[in-house]
């Protein structure tokens, strides 16, 4: 399982980086922290011709907080987003599923815009971003684009980053008072890939659900919005009735994937589970944060 | 029985030997050898499962550069001579044999089978090589399971043989099978399967062979539990004689039954090296490891049980077939069902057994030997137990404490024959039950399903022979060592065992330094060369029988051989002399002590006629003295969660008997390695072929192995054991954990899911299946 | 290929690996440092970590070149004066582990670990090393071990 022959580049401006991505465009590959691409690489599945390797490109990494808005480095370790007080107090819906990212070594090179520009349905980050609507900035040889993470996601392993482009940074919205989060996931081991996973955000003004977000992980080529179940929890007060009620609407238009580890039954089965106790935990977790 | 002054290690958690080493990262594992002009193999595998070689276009990838080489399968037949497996020679097959090329040549029959070896300055580049090679196939309808092999128009994959039957089917019968059926107050009908999975040590297959063409001589670097049989396989492949080849083997990264033998690949590597006149290495990677070195346990079961209304278990009535994939001759699949024969009835006391198998050819990975090849008759046998008391309402503590046989003298015998002798059963399983206290688990697991939270108890009971009692006709066969005072005052043992984590260069050590009287450092175990050991193999959980009991008895001899030299030297008689701590003392007079060394160096010197014998070394054999039994009960809880199906191990116990231990901790180890394979193989682990042959699980992405947080703490307890034997009353351990985990785990699953009406008739249970069994079963 | 320079258990080194070599196949075959072993080349099975900046990582994941610069420790890296470090010294005495290809891993990973969580308890330390695979020990003696050069180093607090 060794790497196939590839040429290297390792620039040092983002200009640099972008310029060899025009001229390679789908030809090149962006190694940011390598911790899905190489895999791809030592087994042959990918074979791009150029790596850019942007690991030397520390303007990327950073988290900061602006209008209410916690942008996020596209460089920026999976490692150092977890131990941020910044995304522990304003995107806590990350900090919830961070610890759920393989294990210690793979976050201490894992990237979270390489996570995202890498889009794996099953991955946790995908689920985050879609379920709070961050948004994606690209910039490419004809400037910036700012993507919505409703049209990020474009398929199995794509995204609307056009070949010439690269992800600068992803912004999340600073959660509200009232938030309360989760991420629940079944995995068959601690630190896998979810079989289904579900990344909950909700809003709780007194005791009423004012905001519901559902995002699931490992149901579609892409992250899914539940958005027949939010549509049901805004107003509501939290109940297992409610819940439950959530769950079937989540889950009723699923038509998941199989694959060994699962069918598209079980997964379906399995999803509206994880509606209940991730509605239940995010409830949970809005009123200890109050 | 000798004199031991001070029997300070024996028994003790000495700690390891080879253990500064591996914590340092100075182990020395295949792939850390480096020879100058070394070259690297890598393989062309057939993506295919089934299916004709038409041609073998090698021309594109011998002139990358960097590529030194490519032999196709037809290069290798004109430079090798066939012959059979060497431990299938062995272990003395004499079933249908198929004949096959060493690398494919007109057929490719399972995806993975090797066509082509390249070799270049790297492995990196010899896969790019690989790449290069163009094979043309034709496919032909792959054969991928049991039925279809068995039926007559299935395409044979072996053309000598006509037929994909492995191992034809026989029948045998202990006792008067009819009869007790006939008489039984009711007859229990089951299909059990067990599932493929494989070995997976965390260090792959591999060698490294240099052939030194001046002098005619291969040295193969090997990871084997072997040396001798790996040479015995180079050898007879490439026609050269075995003085001609010696095997070395450093450091193993765990093997469990793989890495015996020679495989193709590593013979295809010697083969190599010999014409190219350089070093060749080969260290196969993870994919080709799950792909390609084999797999095992593939096995379906129609079990019939007579039982009686109170429970009692009278007899069993077993068809097994085994599905031993493709290349059939280069595992021992098709040798497996004479060993769960044997064994299948355990520690009870049936009144009959029938017993019948197949064992089929598909186009898979070959099944090979996997820590306990048998271990599906425990599976069976327990399964059976737990679905029979469930129908007449039994505990299944109670049902098996009816049925396992009263410890008597003279011992009860299996009814496939083995004597019973000193068989703990009975006190492991109580012990377990009281360590579970299953009245205050049963009170629990109600108050948690009232809460919608599913817990489950279960136990399982085996017996290991390992090496197994001597009865009538119990020929353990017999186990050499070499024992030599070296010039410097160490005791050395050289043995044909080959320790791949089973910490031998440990646990021989105490019991030649309590034997002799040397400090425990002292003693140095020479384990790895095939031109410096005596036959030997590690496996079949002999070792510490064997390999304990030759140590123990050769220590003896060497001592009084050294005694009698001491007492030349000494003038004194023999008699009045100890040993110990290193010193060579006249008894009741401290101050006579000449140490070891200084008699080892007198010895050395060459000052003595031929009146003194000062050949301070001993040719040891053993024959396993009284031999005797291992095994023990397992208990455990686990949860379900009845709505994602994963299943967490709360709590396991285990309470074994293997005899005196030599090393507590190192005892420890094997058996909580065993139980998490087996827990691995339950909740985690399966080889997964599509219908059409492919491979599914060729990383460890797929392929899950169990984790830390998969695998709770194991309590474990040892029981006092029944000494058979004067001295040797160790008794193996390695495979046990494995044999009954599985059990153990599936019952405990099914007593959690019993609300749901689930009963459990296979062994590997992912979350999925476990949300099957719970739709399809009917609690009414 | 690309000229590299980088530390190493605390030493210069340098080569010229292929840009495609891997971190461990560097150290393993280029430096000789076979003590990091390669048991999956996917980034699964954690035998390959060691610590590069501080932080420990998976060497089949990183390439060479993109260690150029870097401070790297291996497993050879760890022992004092040639002797066994405390984490080492603790699992020898807890009989961690059996054939010890998964030992490099486990230390270094633990190493870090430990490092920034001196006090941490059993289900933490075994969800640390989840990500390292053991195939010989069911895991208990390896958690053992990391538990006990936790309590030693925490004694030595106390007395100093």
């Amino acid at each position: 399982m060794k790497l196939p022959p590839v040429e290297y580049e390792a620039p040092t401006t983002v200009a640099g980086a972008i310029d060899l991505l025009a001229e390679q465009l789908d030809e090149a590959s962006v190694l940011a922290g390598g911790q899905s691409l190489i895999p791809l690489l030592a087994l042959r599945l990918a074979r791009p011709a150029l790596l850019i390797d942007i690991n030397g490109l520390d303007e990327l990494s950073g988290v900061s907080v602006t209008d209410g808005r916690v942008a996020i480095g596209a460089m920026t370790r999976e490692y150092v987003a977890s131990e941020s007080e910044v995304v522990a107090d304003a995107v806590p819906l990350l900090a919830a599923a961070l610890p759920l990212i393989g294990h210690e070594a793979i976050r201490s090179r894992g990237t979270i815009g390489g996570s995202l520009a890498h889009a794996d349905p099953a991955a946790e980050l995908p689920a985050v971003a879609r379920a709070l609507d961050a948004e994606f900035v690209v910039r490419g040889p004809s400037g910036m684009r700012v993507i919505p993470a409703a049209q990020w996601f474009e398929g199995y392993l794509t995204t609307a980053r056009r070949s010439d482009e690269l992800l600068i940074e992803v912004r999340f919205p600073a959660a509200k008072r009232g938030t309360g989060v989760s991420f629940a996931e079944v995995a068959r081991r601690h630190g896998d890939f979810a079989i289904v996973g579900l990344a909950v955000s909700l809003v709780l003004s007194g005791e009423v659900i004012s905001d519901a977000r559902l995002a699931f992980a490992g149901v579609s080529d892409v992250p899914v919005r539940a958005t027949a179940a939010e549509d049901l929890l805004v107003g509501e007060r939290p109940s297992p009735e409610l819940f439950d009620e959530a769950a079937r609407r989540a889950t009723d238009d699923l038509d998941p994937p199989a694959d060994l580890h699962g069918s598209s039954d079980y997964r379906k089965t399995v999803a509206a589970a994880i509606v209940r106790r991730g509605l239940r935990a995010a409830a949970d977790n809005a009123r200890e944060r109050q | 029985m000798a004199e031991i002054v001070a029997e300070r290690y024996t028994g003790a958690s000495i700690k390891r030997s080879e253990d500064p080493r591996i914590l340092t990262g100075a182990g020395r594992y295949v792939d850390d050898i480096k020879l100058p002009g070394m070259l690297h193999a890598a393989f062309v595998r057939s993506p295919l499962a089934h299916g004709l070689v038409l041609s073998v276009d090698v021309s594109a990838a011998q002139v990358l550069p960097g590529v030194v080489a490519v032999l196709t399968g037809a290069d290798l037949e004109a430079m090798t001579v066939p012959g059979p497996d060497p431990l299938m020679a062995l272990l003395g097959w004499a079933g249908p044999t198929p004949e096959f090329t060493l690398l494919a040549t007109d057929k490719v029959r399972f995806m993975g089978d090797p066509v082509a070896i390249v070799i270049a300055e790297s492995r990196y580049l010899a896969e790019d090589g690989c790449e290069l090679v163009e094979v043309d196939y034709d496919d032909l309808p792959p054969v991928v399971d049991a039925a279809f092999a068995l039926d007559p128009s299935s395409p044979p994959l072996f053309a000598n043989l006509g037929d994909n039957i492995a191992r034809p089917h026989s029948r045998h019968e202990f006792g008067d099978v009819a009869g007790t059926f006939a008489q039984a107050d009711r007859v229990v009908d089951v299909h059990i399967d067990v599932h493929r999975h494989q070995n997976v040590p965390m260090e792959g297959r591999g060698c490294v062979a240099s052939w030194d063409a001046g002098r005619a001589a291969m040295t193969v670097y090997a990871a084997t539990q072997s040396v001798h049989i790996t040479r015995t396989g180079v050898a007879t492949r490439l026609g050269i004689e075995p003085d001609q080849v010696r095997v070395l083997a450093g450091d193993i990264g765990g093997s469990f039954g793989l890495k015996i033998g020679a495989s193709r690949e590593e013979l295809a590597v010697a083969a190599a090296s010999r014409h190219l006149g350089r070093p060749v290495k080969w260290v196969e990677d993870r994919g080709e490891n799950l792909i390609a070195s084999g797999q095992a346990r593939e096995e379906s079961f129609d079990v019939r049980a007579a039982v009686s209304h109170e429970g009692d278990l009278r007899a069993l009535d077993v068809k097994t077939v085994i599905d031993t994939g493709a290349y059939p001759g280069m595992g021992m699949g098709a040798m497996v069902p004479d060993i769960m024969e044997a064994m299948l009835p355990g520690p009870y006391q049936l009144a009959a057994l029938g017993f019948e198998s197949t064992a089929v050819i598909t186009n898979k990975a070959t099944y090979v030997a996997y820590r306990g090849p048998w271990a599906s008759e425990t599976f069976v046998r327990e399964r059976v137990l737990n679905l029979v008391a469930k129908d007449l309402g039994l505990d299944p503590v109670e049902i098996r404490r009816r049925n396992i046989a009263a410890r008597t003298d003279p011992p009860a015998s299996m009814i496939t024959g083995r004597p019973l002798v000193g068989v703990t059963s009975k006190e492991s399983l109580d012990r377990v039950a009281q360590l579970l206290d299953f009245p205050a688990f049963r009170r629990r697991q109600v108050e948690a399903r009232a809460q919608g939270r599913y817990l489950g108890i279960g136990v399982a009971t085996f017996i290991e022979a390992a090496p197994g009692p001597r009865g009538p006709d119990g020929a353990l066969g017999s186990e050499s060592m070499r024992l030599r005072l070296e010039e410097d005052g160490i005791v050395a043992l050289f043995t044909g065992q080959m320790p791949h984590g089973q910490s031998h260069q440990t646990t021989l050590a105490q019991i030649a330094a309590d034997e002799f009287g040397v400090p425990f450092e002292q003693v140095r175990v020479v384990v790895g060369d095939s031109a410096v050991v005596p036959f030997g193999l590690t496996g079949g959980s002999r070792s510490a029988t064997m390999t304990g009991g030759v140590t123990l008895h050769g220590a003896r001899e060497l001592k009084a051989k050294v005694l009698d030299f001491a007492a030349s030297l000494m003038e004194v008689s023999a008699q009045d002399l100890l040993i110990t701590d290193g010193n060579v003392w006249v008894r009741g007079d401290p101050a006579s002590a000449i140490a070891v060394s200084e008699v080892a160096r007198r010895a050395a010197s060459g000052q003595f006629g031929a009146d003194v014998d000062a050949a301070l070394e001993v040719e040891a054999t053993f024959d396993g003295g009284q031999g005797g039994w291992s095994g023990g009960t397992h208990g455990a809880i686990v949860e379900v969660d009845a709505e994602t199906g994963l299943v967490t191990v709360e709590r396991y116990v285990a309470v074994e008997d293997c005899g005196a231990l030599i090393n507590p901790a190192v005892v420890e180890g094997q058996i909580r390695g065993g139980v998490a394979q087996g827990i691995g193989a339950v909740l985690l682990e399966r080889s997964a072929y599509g219908e059409d042959g492919s491979f599914q699980s060729a990383t460890f992405m797929d392929y899950l192995m169990p984790t830390t947080c998969d695998i709770p703490r194991i309590e474990i307890e040892h029981l006092e054991t029944v000494p058979l034997d004067a001295d040797v009353n160790f008794r193996g351990v390695g495979e046990g954990g494995m044999i009954v985990a599985p059990p153990t785990v599936v019952n405990a699953i099914e007593d959690a899911l019993s609300p749901f009406g689930v009963r459990i008739y296979e062994q590997h249970l992912p979350p999925a299946r476990i949300l099957e069994l719970i739709a399809a079963a009917d609690p009414g | 290929m690309a000229d590299i320079t980088l530390r190493v258990n605390g030493a210069t080194r340098e080569g010229s690996p292929e840009v495609r070599k891997t971190l461990a196949d560097f150290l393993r075959e280029d430096l000789d440092l076979t003590g990091t072993h390669v048991g999956c080349e996917h980034g699964v099975c954690g035998a390959c970590t060691v610590i590069l900046d501080g932080r420990a990582v998976r060497s089949c994941l990183m390439l060479a070149v993109q260690a150029a610069g870097r401070e790297v420790t291996t497993i050879e890296g760890l022992a004092t004066d040639g002797g066994l470090g405390p984490l080492q010294q603790a699992m020898w005495d807890s009989h961690s582990f059996q054939c010890g290809f998964c030992t490099p891993g486990f230390v270094m990973q633990a190493t870090a670990f430990l490092a920034d969580h001196p006090d941490a308890g059993e289900q933490q330390i075994r969800e640390a090393l989840s990500g390292n695979i053991c195939r010989c020990t069911g895991y208990q003696s390896i958690i053992d071990g990391v538990l006990l050069a936790a309590e030693r180093s925490r004694d030595i607090d106390r007395e100093g």
